[in-house]
């Protein structure tokens, strides 16, 4: 499903790799967390699955598609395949819950009809059918992360990449995030999660991948947020 | 792809953006209104061209007693030289060129001074004898004026051979250097409102980060995420060669036909119907400029 081979990432100017020589497998419906600090790598690795960034040498494989040599006019109906969420929602502040959740699909050219069905059932699965009509001004941040995670998963995509989704969250909200997250994941989303938040991992009791300075140190099974746990 | 999604996302921005577009609008109006004024003047010395020059006439002066020594020796021409002219104009070597010709002598051309010249004081002093007797050509082809010139110059008698199509020329060159500048200060102008809407676009698209990170996040089409800040540009740009058409076909109404036309009967001038045939090409350089310059604008900001 992802299939990363010995990527080096240097950016121009910076004194080292943000990846060096990264190898990774991740399969179908695999719920896998992405640790390490601030400047890890974490990032960057996310921005290369999504075809945001280029390796500057290796392969990355992604549903079947080779993001070094894909046309970029090809980028998009990629990306249709993935979904995304963030640390900071990135919700649009003048449009209601159900109007950026149906954004998403407008953009890529689904139907009036085929929108007016899957957005109540995403909003109803994310628990927020009556804030439809709430702009994003008028919601709490688990509120708002629930839309968002509602826009990242209305076009069903077969991975869904959240990027510290939980990090602006209180721990009682992000508990909420992770059952949802959890929930996606059983549909059979195969799921990537960048997290500094030790708790939920280390309770999640999934695949760890730990990145340090650019190289994975670390890949376990059923594993927590660090050795010493 | 949906259309609504397209122009409602396209209204948004020009909303956004009211004072950039009014100003691209402008711009674009005033820009394409010299345009269109280079285009009129241009039909005007053509229309002017196919007149004049089928009235065109070639004149041969015949010396007078006031004329020039060097030139007529022998002072005024006699009934001689009035034969030998017409002998030669009727001859085959120059009759197949000539439609018709008349002579006038020193009674009808003080006539016709005194009218031409009634209100200036210079008809008070002329006498008929200073004026030249003259035969007045009429070529089936005007650009054949040369042979009847060589025919006669230096002709015992004959003060000069003069094409009046010399005089319209400076004219028609003086026409053709006014719309040179009208379109010269155009180009400056379509440069500029190039500028301008590459500048509105960009600025559009800033306003719009959000939406656009968005939309290459879910895989929205390229073209898809253009064609709003495309359109915002086509609009703009239409809007403006809208009204710089209706400028030039207030112009033609009102000042052409309305002043000029009256004050001059004599003279033929572009009517609407010219202004309207300007109209398209005005609408196509103003949509088709804004299309490029907000096509390559957006591309810059968009990379994948």
């Amino acid at each position: 499903m992802i299939s990363i081979n010995q990527v080096t990432k240097a950016y121009r100017g910076a004194p080292r790799a943000a990846l060096e020589n990264v190898s990774l497998e991740i399969d179908k419906g695999e719920f896998v967390f992405l640790v390490g600090t601030s400047g890890s790598g974490k990032s960057s690795l996310m921005r290369m699955i999504l075809r945001e960034d280029m390796p500057t040498s290796g392969s990355i494989h992604v549903l079947g598609e080779n993001l070094v040599g894909i046309p970029s006019r090809r980028v998009p109906h990629f990306r249709r395949n993935l979904g995304v969420v963030f640390q900071d929602f990135r919700l649009l502040p003048n449009k209601t819950a159900a109007q950026n959740v149906a954004f998403s699909l407008e953009v890529i050219g689904k139907s009036a009809g085929f929108i007016a069905e899957a957005v109540p059932d995403v909003l109803r699965l994310v628990g927020l059918e009556e804030k439809a009509n709430s702009l994003p001004s008028e919601l709490s941040g688990g509120e708002q992360q629930r839309i968002a995670l509602a826009r990242a998963i209305v076009n069903k995509p077969a991975i869904l990449l959240a990027d510290e989704p939980t990090g602006n969250l209180d721990p009682a909200t992000s508990e909420g995030i992770m059952a949802l997250l959890e929930r996606i994941n059983l549909s059979g989303t195969t799921i990537v999660m960048a997290t500094h938040d030790r708790g939920i991992v280390d309770r999640g009791r999934r695949r760890v991948v730990e990145l340090s300075q650019g190289r994975i140190i670390r890949d376990e099974r059923s594993s927590g947020y660090g050795l010493d746990q | 792809m949906r259309l609504s999604f397209v122009f409602s996302e396209m209204g948004i921005a020009i909303r956004r953006n009211l004072s950039m577009i009014i100003s691209v609008v402008l711009v674009t109006f005033i820009s394409l209104t010299f345009v269109g004024t280079a285009g009129l003047l241009q039909q005007q010395i053509g229309s002017m061209k196919t007149y004049w020059y089928d009235k065109a006439q070639v004149a041969i002066y015949l010396c007078t007693k006031t004329s020039p020594k060097e030139i007529c020796p022998q002072g005024e021409a006699s009934k001689d030289v009035q034969s030998t002219i017409s002998q030669r104009l009727e001859a085959s070597t120059l009759s197949p060129y000539i439609d018709k010709y008349y002579f006038e002598n020193h009674q009808q051309a003080f006539e016709t001074f005194q009218t031409e010249f009634k209100d200036n004081s210079v008809a008070k002093y002329v006498t008929p004898a200073q004026l030249n007797e003259t035969f007045w050509v009429n070529l089936k082809d005007p650009n054949q004026a040369p042979i009847i010139i060589e025919s006669f110059n230096g002709l015992a008698g004959v003060e000069e051979v003069k094409d009046q199509r010399t005089y319209l020329d400076q004219i028609f060159s003086m026409l053709n250097i006014a719309s040179l500048a009208a379109l010269s200060i155009a180009g400056l102008m379509l440069f500029s409102a190039a500028l301008l809407i590459s500048t509105t676009i960009r600025l559009s698209a800033v306003m719009r980060r959000r939406e656009i990170g968005i939309m290459r996040l879910v895989g929205a089409s390229n073209f898809y995420i253009q064609l709003p800040f495309i359109l915002e540009g086509v609009v703009a740009g239409v809007i403006g060669s809208l009204l710089s058409g209706a400028a030039i076909i207030g112009i033609v109404q009102f000042f052409v036909q309305g002043f000029l036309a009256t004050q001059l009967p004599f003279t033929t001038f572009v009517g609407l119907t010219d202004a309207l045939a300007l109209l398209p090409g005005l609408v196509a350089v103003g949509a088709g400029l804004a299309a490029i310059a907000a096509a390559t604008s957006i591309r810059r900001y968009l990379r994948v």
